[in-house]
Parts: structure tokens; sequence; C-alpha cells
């Protein structure tokens, strides 16, 4: 097989296979769409057009490529379906703009093409949106263009290329859409583009038979937030509206005027077409104006309007059954910007600034109880002193609420790490009261008066060592000399991990070289993290 | 031919011995199919242009061997539905009723082509292909459970309801060092729960309605194997156990020590993950798999 360029005909291979691989993926696809409204059809949708341009391009038998690109624009425009395959059949007229003239295509002119597509596509829309299918597709164009530029004109070459740009620009679509993060799901549109440029470039490396058994492997998203996602969407109760879409044929028509017209009408709005045609694809309340309104310009076709809130309905039904039931929310007390992320990489839903010196109230963990997206809560207060206000919180509201007694943040995160999907409320608060037991925390501070305690003489500055937040275990001078004054007491001989969480005023340099010397003296696994929590150099915790 | 060759069949009483048929990603070694007759067809692994079938042209060990010193990123696929064609219709010529017992049809192809081949067969023979929902150890002991049911004289019907029964049962749990290979390989599935953990963790998951699942974190690997084995040893009633390993045959051994006197040496399987799943769960994985007692 050729694959320094195409022609025609290889243009409607390239993308037969691309559609056949997306119809693998479009119940997949379904079941991320969150934007711009979560409906759960942007695979179908993209299919659906995808479909339409191959019936189109299937109908032309001329051999170039620039004709069966302008019939697949064709073809996607009029069989267009929601806002992402309107935007797909956009970047079919910017790839046939692009392919203009050409009987057969190189990598260069691909490349060129792409750049064209991307253009339309951020044309298309009133107001784009990145970290959506539109950044991806741009992300592909110009990894394409740069690799025309530098590396070869082969056409392989440069879909390879733009087809791995696509999948890295998919994995980063959460980073820039907030919606996407919540939900811990890439955008359906995009991985949708990804699938249809993979697909082709399965059939430029020869392999097109290989996709008949297997299935497109998805882009993940590099935020750990899925099983967070079935949660939040179903507190989100706003009404959607109606998407409308239709198709308007007439004399002298001006897409740009009717897309002013419509863009105060509703969301979404995306108007495509020439003077003879339109498309218009919109989510708005009041779909009955837009018909009446296009009625005037000319005859209107496939008409299609559809209750959003049905759709979304559907949606969450979907995606109920597709994420695990995840229906326990953890709110965790933590202080420290290190201890935050901390806290969230490993799981917990909500964290309520607060701690030593600064115990949040009744009101505020109320609050973060009432936000969090379950009706199942664990409360971690991490902090002796919190635990009495905590305590409190199971009467006040109507959800399930158990609070796990941790006394220091490390016995909180252990609690956090033991936290099993697959356990009801009951079973892991069970299994994290009695993982908190076996683990040992050493809080590190300066003395801010003098003091006696435990029948030790405290001056003022000098460091101390608290066990467990009860008991004063050492005091010095010197640091290192203190904390293994301290490790030893909290009989470190028989801990087989410890993790040194440095606070704010701390060098992490300081961290480590403790670290080092607790490997020297001892058969332990020491791990520092960055705690970056007030009034305690050190918070240290012995599993 | 691409499949272990299975041992002559047995003939028990009136009946012809049902056959039983797996993939290689049930891990289970050549030694161990051959004592059970059981028909192992390799998925494959390939590093570039070279293909090699899992656990025939390469073993676990040689693997990883390639592995480290290559440049490329292996991937896997599945054979196509004429292999299975191919292998279904040389047993037939032995027996008229197969069983294929097949990876988890969420996690590979393998279980669609199989049943693609079923179709393609001409001979008349009853052909029973089930997606185990299951893989490595916990799909390998219901193959075996299965054989030896065949060997017992058992018939089609019969084996395909115990399996089916069976599958509830079998409860598989894996400790990993690194979620990476999982993730680049797109089968983490809600396990990406635990990605990004700003601790250095060791998970453990498992296998849920055919998809990995998260379980638990703990901070070091001594502290995993210990989850392990209470794990196994949360079952009060117990018919097998499997445990496999990856690279580390020192800690499989560790495993072994704590586990082995649940049940009778004949019912304690050691296996080794297959190359294929190995390319998606990377080294050091190690797991333990119960088949609970009914």
């Amino acid at each position: 097989m050729r694959t320094d360029s195409a022609n025609g005909p290889a243009l409607k291979k390239m993308f037969a296979l691309g559609t056949a691989w997306l119809e693998k993926a479009a119940p997949d696809i379904n079941a991320i769409n969150v934007f711009p409204i979560p409906d759960g059809d942007t695979g179908t949708n993209m299919l659906l057009t995808m479909q339409s341009a191959m019936g189109e391009a299937n109908q032309n038998p001329n051999r170039s490529a620039c004709s069966v690109a302008k019939s697949m624009a064709a073809g996607a425009l009029m069989g267009a379906r929601g806002n992402s395959g309107v935007i797909l059949s956009q970047f079919w007229r910017g790839l046939a703009k692009g392919l203009e003239g050409k009987r057969s295509f190189n990598g260069t002119d691909f490349a060129k093409a792409l750049a064209e597509a991307s253009q339309a596509a951020y044309e298309g829309l009133v107001n784009p949106v990145e970290g959506t299918i539109l950044t991806v597709l741009k992300d592909a164009a110009t990894a394409a263009d740069m690799s025309a530029r530098t590396d070869s004109a082969s056409l392989l070459s440069i879909m390879e290329t733009a087809t791995e740009a696509a999948r890295d620009s998919v994995a980063r679509t959460p980073d820039l859409l907030p919606v996407l993060r919540e939900s811990g799901v890439v955008d359906a549109g995009g991985q949708g583009l990804y699938v249809l440029l993979d697909g082709a470039l399965y059939y430029l490396k020869g392999k097109a038979r290989e996709i008949k058994y297997r299935k497109p492997r998805l882009v993940a998203s590099n935020l750990p937030l899925a099983p967070k996602a079935a949660q939040m969407a179903t507190e989100v109760e706003v009404p959607y509206g109606y998407c409308t879409n239709f198709v308007l044929e007439g004399k002298k028509l001006d897409p740009k005027k009717v897309k002013n017209k419509l863009k105060k009408k509703g969301q979404s709005l995306i108007v495509t077409g020439n003077d003879s045609l339109i498309r218009v694809h919109i989510h708005s309340f009041k779909p009955g104006e837009i018909l009446d309104y296009a009625t005037h310009l000319g005859t209107l076709h496939q008409i299609d309007v559809r209750n959003m809130d049905d759709q979304y309905v559907e949606f969450i039904k979907m995606q109920r059954e597709r994420m695990p039931k995840v229906d326990i929310a953890i709110v965790a007390v933590a202080s420290g910007d290190g201890f935050f992320e901390v806290f969230n990489s490993l799981g917990s839903t909500i964290i309520v600034p607060g701690g030593q010196t600064m115990n949040p109230s009744v009101r505020q963990l109320l609050q973060a109880i009432e936000s969090a997206p379950s009706d199942n809560i664990i409360l971690l207060p991490n902090n002796k002193n919190i635990i009495p206000t905590a305590s409190q919180l199971e009467s006040l509201t109507v959800k399930k609420v158990k609070v796990v007694p941790t006394r220091t943040i490390p016995q909180g995160i252990a609690a956090l790490l033991v936290f099993n999907y697959d356990l009801s409320l009951e079973d892991n608060v069970r299994s994290m009261e009695e993982t908190i037991t076996t683990v040992k925390t050493v809080e590190v501070t300066k003395a801010v008066r003098k003091t006696q305690l435990n029948g030790l003489k405290i001056k003022k500055g000098q460091f101390i060592a608290i066990l467990n937040d009860e008991e004063l275990i050492a005091k010095g001078n010197n640091m290192t000399d203190l904390i293994f004054e301290a490790l030893t007491k909290a009989d470190i001989e028989r801990a087989e991990m410890v993790t040194i969480y440095y606070g704010a005023e701390t060098q992490a340099t300081e961290a480590e070289e403790i670290a080092q010397e607790i490997r020297n003296r001892y058969q332990t696994e020491v791990e520092v993290v960055r705690g970056q929590q007030p009034h305690y150099n050190y918070i240290i915790s012995l599993e | 031919m691409i499949f272990e060759a299975p041992e002559k069949s047995i003939f028990l009483g009136q009946g012809v011995m049902v056959k039983v048929v797996t993939d290689s990603c049930s891990g289970i070694t050549p030694e161990l199919a051959r004592k059970f007759g059981i028909s192992v067809v390799p998925l494959y692994v390939q590093f570039g242009n070279e293909v090699y079938r899992d656990n025939v042209d390469l073993s676990t060990k040689q693997f990883y061997q390639k592995l480290e010193k290559s440049k490329i990123t292996p991937t896997t696929s599945t054979p196509g539905p004429e292999v299975f064609a191919e292998l279904f219709t040389t047993l037939a010529e032995e027996t008229n009723e197969i069983v294929a017992i097949m990876f988890s049809q969420m996690l590979s192809g393998a279980y669609g082509a199989a049943l693609q081949g079923k179709a393609m067969v001409t001979r008349d023979c009853r052909i029973e292909v089930i997606d185990s929902t299951l893989a490595i150890s916990a799909q390998m002991l219901l193959v075996i459970s299965a054989a030896r049911m065949a060997r017992s004289g058992a018939n089609l019907d019969q084996i395909v309801d115990w399996v089916r029964k069976a599958i509830p049962r079998l409860h598989i749990q894996m400790t990993f060092d690194t979620l990476e290979y999982l993730r680049k390989g797109g089968r983490i599935g809600m396990a990406q729960a635990f990605l990004g953990s700003l601790l250095k963790v060791n998970p453990v998951l498992t296998l849920k309605e055919g998809l990995v699942f998260p379980v638990a974190r703990l901070r070091n690997r001594p502290k995993a194997i210990d989850y392990l084995v209470k794990f196994v040893r949360s079952f009060s009633r117990i018919e097998a156990i499997a445990i496999e390993d990856v690279t580390t045959p020192e800690d499989l051994e560790i495993l072994a020590e704590r586990l082995k006197d649940l049940v009778p040496p004949g019912d304690f399987y050691r296996s080794k993950v297959d190359p294929v799943v190995g390319v998606h769960v990377g080294p050091r994985v190690l797991a333990a798999c119960v088949l609970e007692a009914e």
C-alpha cells in the first residue's frame, strides 16, 4: 500500500475505517459526554454524521481526493447531528477546502487541510470553548504542521503525528475544562475525533483487518476523579431545554446573519452552511420561536427537537450503570496545602481547612457534609480536639454520617488508604478504626512559651516532640537529636514504614537528611512528603 | 498448528469426554494444560514487527528480559476467529462437546473471536463459549475444575452449569507496585481512582463484572502481601487456591508458605502471569485467588 499519499478512493477507505472504528467506540463516548450538556449522545451523533459523510462519498465515483472530500463535507453537513456532529461537519468543510484542487494529497497537504479544518471548526462557533474537540483538532493540526515542516511529507508519518497529538490533547482536556475535571472524564467529542483519526491511521498502516476484533482504546483522564463523577452529576438538576436541529434551504441565505439573530436565543449555537443551505444547532427553551424565525427565510428540513432533560435523565442512568457504586463520600479536616493535595490525591471528596489551634466550627463541617455528593459520609477529624465537634454532626443532618475518630493527620491518611469501594459504610468505618490503632504519630514543634510538661522543663523556643497528640516525649535544641530521641521512644524499631511530612517553614533538604539518617539506622522504608502544615515542623507517621 | 496439542482423549462409559479450551491469559502453564488435557489458544505479544505467541514462543521470564532491553513498547493482540474455528474443528474429530472458557471480554477480544470461530465450525459438535468475566489465576481455576469434571465424565451441560455457578465463587486480589502499565494499556477501569496518589502506595485491585476494580492501598509491599494473606484467610470454606507472580518468585514463596495449609496440596496451584497480561500489568504483580466452596 502506498502510504506517502492518498487519492480519492484511499481517502474514502481511510475514513470508512475511521467510521467503523468510531462505531465501536460510540457507546463509551456517549457515556463520558458531559459538555456542553450531559445528554450522552456525542458518540452516536458523530457516528451518524460520519455515516452520512461516507454515504455521500461512496456515491461519488470520482478518483480525485478533492472531489471525494467535497462529497464528504456535503454529506456531513446534511447528516450532522448534535453539537459535535455539526463541529465535525465543519471539520470536513475545512478539510475539503484545504484539499481544493488536489487529485491526491501527501502529508504536507494533509497538514495544511487539518489547519483549514481547525480554523473552520472555530469559526462555526459563537463561543468556542477550549478543552473540547476544538482544542484536540487544533493540537492535531499544529503537530501535523510542525512535523510537515521538519520531518517528512509522507502521509502515514503526518497522520501518525496528528493522531498521537490528538490522543495527548484528549488526555489534557480535563485540565482545560472544569466540568470535565469535576466529572473525571475527558471530552467526548475530542475522544471521537481521536478515534476517527486513529481508525484512518490503521488503514494507512495496512492494518485494516485488525480492527475487526479489536475495540478502540479510549483515552483516560489523567486525573484520578472518575468514581466521583456519577455522584457529582446527580446533584446538578438544571433544566437544559430543547436541543433543536434543522436544515434551512433557500436562496441568498446569509449564515452570518442567521448566527447573529439566533445568538441571544439560546446556548451552544452552531450555524454552518452556505447561501443555499444552512444547518442550525441550538439549545433553547423556546424552540418554537427559532423555527418560526427560520420559516421566514426558506424551507425547513430534518427538524429535530429533543427534550434534553429527558436525555439527561437517560444519561444519568447510563452513567450510573457504568460507574461503580461509590456512594460514600469522605470529608476530611486538614491544614497545609501539601496535606490538602495528599488528601485530595487519595480520594477525599471534601477537605475542610482546620487543625491544631484552628478547629472548624460545627457549621463549617455541616456545610461540607451537606455539599458532599453522597448521602453516606465518613468524616475524618484528624485532630483530637475536633472529634467532639465532629461527633455532633451525626444528629444534625439527614445524611448518614460516621465519624472515624482520627486523632492525628497520619491516622486520617491511614484511614483513607484502607477505604474500600466495595464495602458498606459500616464495614469501611470498622476497617478504618482498626487501622488507625496501628499508626503512631510524632509531631515536632517549637515551644511558644516557657512551660513544664510531663516533668520536663521547657524553655521558650526549644523544640518539643509529642506522641499521638497527647504525650510530650522529648525536648531539645538540636532538631536531629530531638527527632531520634522521639522516634526511639515511639518504638521505631517495630515500624515498617515511616513517613515524614515537613511543614510550611521547614526545608525539604533537612527532611531528606533526617530520612536518610533513619534509613541508615533502622530497617525501615522512609518517605518524605510535603505537608506544608503550619505550626508543626514535622509530622511523622510510624506504621 | 497454533495451539497446545491436547493429550489423547479418555473415553469414559458410553460418552465421549468434553474438551476444554481456554486462552493463554488464564496463565495456565503448559505443564498444567497437558496434565488436565486443556487446549490453550495463545494470544500474541508484539514488539514492533516481531510477533510472539503467548507462553508458546515467549515465556514470562523471556518476555521481561526482552522488555528490559527493548526500546519498543510491546503491544498485544488476539487471534482471529479462524484460529478458534480450526481448533474447534480439530477437537471435533474426537468429541462432540466442547467448552471454551475465556478471558473477560471487557478486557480482551478473545471471547468475541472464539464466538465467531464457533459460528464457522461446520462439523456436528456442540460448542459452548463462556465469558469467564475473570482473568489469570481465577480463570485458570475455573478451567482446571471444568477439565477435572470432564475427566470424571460430566457432560457439557453439567460443566457449563457448574462453571456459570462457580464464577461468583471465585475471588481474586492482585497487588501492584505501579498502575502505570494498566493505565497505559487502557485497562485500568475504576482503579483509576487510585492513580495520582502523592504517597507511595501498593494498590490492591480485584476484578468485578469483568473489569479491574480498586480494593485497597497499602503503604509498602510487605503490607500488601499481608493484605492478600488476610484476604484469602477471610474465607471460611475454600475449595481451591491459586497464587501467581510475574517476576518475583521469592514473594510467591512467601505467599505460598502463609497460605498452603488452607487446602490439600492438590488444590493449591502456583502459576505465572503470562506475557500478554504482563504487558498490561507490569512486573511485580502478585495475585491470590480463592475458589470458595459451595
